[in-house]
């Protein structure tokens, strides 16, 4: 153990102290969280320049209220009072009266104003727009633009639209609209938790509120931090021990340590770079989320299960690594083996939103069971706010501690074959199949 | 008294069998030479004094005591294949492989023998800094910085240059010196035959020589002739009994052939041409070495 330890020192240091540690540590997880943050940033700085909307009214009444609304919208919408700045384009609605008889070729016409960058987009109001009858495609608004699905305009012209034709339909019921704005009140269904019973500190009851952050960011830190920290320290020991075994690093350190040892020596050296990592994003993230007042966000009961099946996380993938970087002479063969070896981690991360959709589902407990994926799946499963039976995490940390004990061991064996082999090309084939054969 | 007992053992890869049936016997406290071409199993036999190749049969006692699945602490051993991290520095370097062999004092030695091998000043630089025969003293210093009671070195002085390997050969005698048993393959037969005490010689997996220098000499008895004449080697064409001339320009050196007199040579010599000196030796190493391993390819041929 003390010469495990002693390797593992080694290790740790010379993989701590280089500034792409420090780096990545940095790097890392602004290109993971990187696109939320641009959005968020750019978010107020896309092309502000007025935006012109020609609009075919079969029906004559509805075009009104998109040009008040576009009105309303340039006046209250389009600027930023503290910088004093546009931040939004402003919209002007320009009214084309439906020619009826060629209406394919007026379509066209306008289409090709688009293309030349007169106006921005077409609005189509069929006839039937008001009143459905049999007709479905006159009863339909259309927008045509270039790249219509994306176009926040087409997503702003909804309530006038719909708002217009509700007066309309209320109006020709003889109705008063104003009486009638409490039926359109919409109710949303509120996602709660469920009520634990005990008084609350304001007295009430009552469970708390899910939000997104809890169902669907905290799941996705955590396994993402896990897929760093694996990324960070077990991968990297492929080529790690490929480069001692071409340097001929590795026959002097077999003079004096056993090739279970060295390759432990490796992992364990792995091991507590993650760790590493992985506290200094926890203690850094619990600091910051007290300073912004996040700190009831964070699933401190979650934490030892993280750690946990991070070690044995590292462990198994890294010993799968190590033994991979026994049997690899150079980089080509480093290429084709790791790969196959990073699927424990990869496919759990394709995993993740099924089984955050639906944590109890039959999918959701047969891939937490699953060693391989366990720490990934199962972290995800428990991260949710649904609650899993506490069975399954158990017999899953069962399964991953039996299944990283076999790699493990699997892993010593290719490693003690192959780390003195020079200029062999190895195949998964041939490494399973020295697993089963005798030293 | 023996550091290595090594008892009847076998190793084969595939259907190649590298060592076969080998026994031999370390005295404590003795230089023992591993001699042998390339790819005759010297390397195998060490591997399995390390514990790195376990024997498919017979056994390896160190120090009186078998050792199966794990390292002896008591050996310090030099691969012929070696490397150093490129970016440690010289003492950390020294101080992990002091660690990894639970030094005492490991500073101390340190110290002393970058002194000794005129590396003191290095200390502090990474070793990518150093040149090839400034790190194949390093990598000396960490095989023996736990001074081990046994020390096993695969081709120390390959690549160094004479002053380098001259320090080197001073700091083995040194260590000896202190207790320790030495093993050394090599293929500089003069080194061997002045350092070693035991010479073992090992061809194509089989022990062919075994015992000290003048054992060995006078096994492979007095038939060699070192010789200088006024015509040099062409004083020795066509004449009987001559199986092998080495020319050395200066000097000929003459193997015998059996059932041959050396004075019935001589005369038929004599009759060729002037002779200045006319001395029956004993072969040397390298000529026993080349006689094991090529006997007949290569060599002037005479009969």
């Amino acid at each position: 153990m003390y010469k495990i330890f002693i390797l593992a020192l080694r290790e740790f240091r010379t993989s701590v102290r280089t500034k792409s540690f420090v780096i990545g540590l940095v790097v890392t997880p602004v290109f993971m969280f990187g696109s939320l943050f641009v959005m968020e940033f750019f978010k107020n700085s896309g092309d502000i320049s007025d935006k012109i909307i020609c609009v075919i009214d079969h029906t004559g009444q509805i075009v009104s209220t998109i040009s008040e609304a576009a009105e309303w919208h340039n006046q209250n919408e389009i600027f930023d009072t503290v910088k004093n700045k546009q931040i939004k384009p402003r919209y002007i609605i320009e009214v084309v009266m439906p020619d009826t008889a060629n209406l394919l070729a007026q379509k066209t016409v306008l289409s090709d104003r688009v293309r030349n960058k007169q106006i921005h987009a077409f609005v189509e109001i069929g006839p039937d727009a008001i009143h459905p009858k049999a007709d479905y495609e006159k009863t339909r608004v259309k927008y045509y633009s270039e790249n219509s699905l994306m176009d926040d305009i087409r997503a702003w012209l909804n309530w006038p639209v719909n708002n217009k034709i509700r007066q309309l339909r209320v109006e020709a019921l003889g109705l008063e609209d104003k009486n009638l704005q409490i039926l359109f009140s919409q109710v949303e269904v509120a996602g709660m938790g469920l009520v634990t019973g005990e008084p609350q500190v304001n007295g009430k009851a009552e469970a708390k509120e899910s939000t997104p952050v809890e169902a669907i960011l905290i799941p996705y830190i955590f396994v993402l931090l896990m897929f760093m920290m694996v990324l960070m320290s077990a991968v990297p020991l492929l080529n790690s021990v490929m480069e001692e075994k071409t340097d001929r690093i590795a026959e002097v350190l077999l003079g004096t340590v056993t090739p279970f040892q060295f390759m432990m020596g490796k992992v364990l050296g792995g091991i507590s770079i993650s760790l590493t990592g992985s506290l200094i994003y926890v203690v850094g993230g619990t600091f910051i989320a007290a300073k912004l007042n996040y700190s009831h966000l964070i699933p401190y009961h979650l934490l030892p299960w993280f750690f946990v099946y991070m070690l044995l996380s590292v462990l198994m993938i890294g010993s799968i690594m190590a033994s991979l970087g026994s049997a690899c002479n150079d980089s080509k063969d480093a290429q084709s083996l790791q790969f196959p070896a990073m699927l424990p981690v990869i496919l759990p991360i394709f995993f993740m939103m099924p089984v955050l959709k639906d944590p109890l589902s039959s999918l959701s407990v047969g891939l937490s069971l699953f060693p391989p994926f366990t720490p990934f799946i199962m972290l995800v499963r428990q991260a949710s706010p649904v609650s899993i039976p506490l069975w399954q995490p158990i017999a899953g940390m069962a399964g991953v501690v039996l299944f990283t004990m076999l790699v493990v061991w699997a892993g010593g064996k290719i490693f003690r074959t192959f780390i003195l082999v020079q200029g062999k090309k190895p195949s998964l084939g041939m490494l399973i199949k020295y697993v089963f054969t005798k030293s | 008294m023996y550091s290595i007992e090594i008892e009847q053992v076998t190793k084969t890869f595939n259907r190649f069998t590298a060592v076969n049936q080998l026994s031999l016997n370390v005295p404590k406290g003795s230089i023992y030479g591993f001699i042998g071409p390339n790819g005759s199993g010297k390397t195998t036999t060490i591997r399995m004094i390390m514990n790195i190749f376990y024997p498919d049969s017979g056994n390896i006692k160190i120090l009186g005591k078998e050792h199966t699945g794990s390292t002896h602490e008591n050996i310090g051993y030099l691969p012929e294949e070696r490397g150093l991290y490129k970016k440690m520095k010289v003492g950390e370097l020294l101080q992990f492989y002091g660690q990894l062999r639970k030094t005492n004092h490991i500073n101390h030695k340190i110290d002393y023998w970058l002194k000794k091998l005129e590396l003191g000043e290095w200390k502090d630089k990474k070793i990518e800094a150093l040149s090839k025969g400034m790190s194949q003293k390093i990598q000396f210093i960490s095989t023996i910085i736990h001074e081990p009671e046994i020390i096993i070195l695969d081709e120390p002085f390959s690549g160094l240059d004479p002053v380098n390997a001259d320090i080197l050969k001073t700091a083995i005698l040194e260590l000896r010196e202190k207790g320790a048993t030495i093993i050394f393959s090599t293929h500089d037969m003069n080194m061997a035959e002045r350092m070693c005490d035991y010479i073992f010689m090992i061809y194509k997996g089989t022990k062919v020589l075994d015992g000290t220098l003048a054992d060995i000499q006078d096994k492979y008895g007095s038939d060699t002739i070192s010789l200088q004449t006024a015509n040099g080697a062409k004083a020795l064409q066509g004449i009987n009994g001559i199986e092998k001339i080495n020319d050395f320009g200066q000097i000929q050196e003459i193997r015998i052939a059996e059932n041959y007199d050396p004075q019935d040579i001589l005369k038929a010599i004599i009759n060729q041409s002037k002779v200045y000196k006319f001395e029956i030796t004993r072969p040397s190493l390298n000529d026993i070495f080349i006689r094991i391993a090529r006997p007949v390819n290569g060599e002037l041929q005479q009969n």
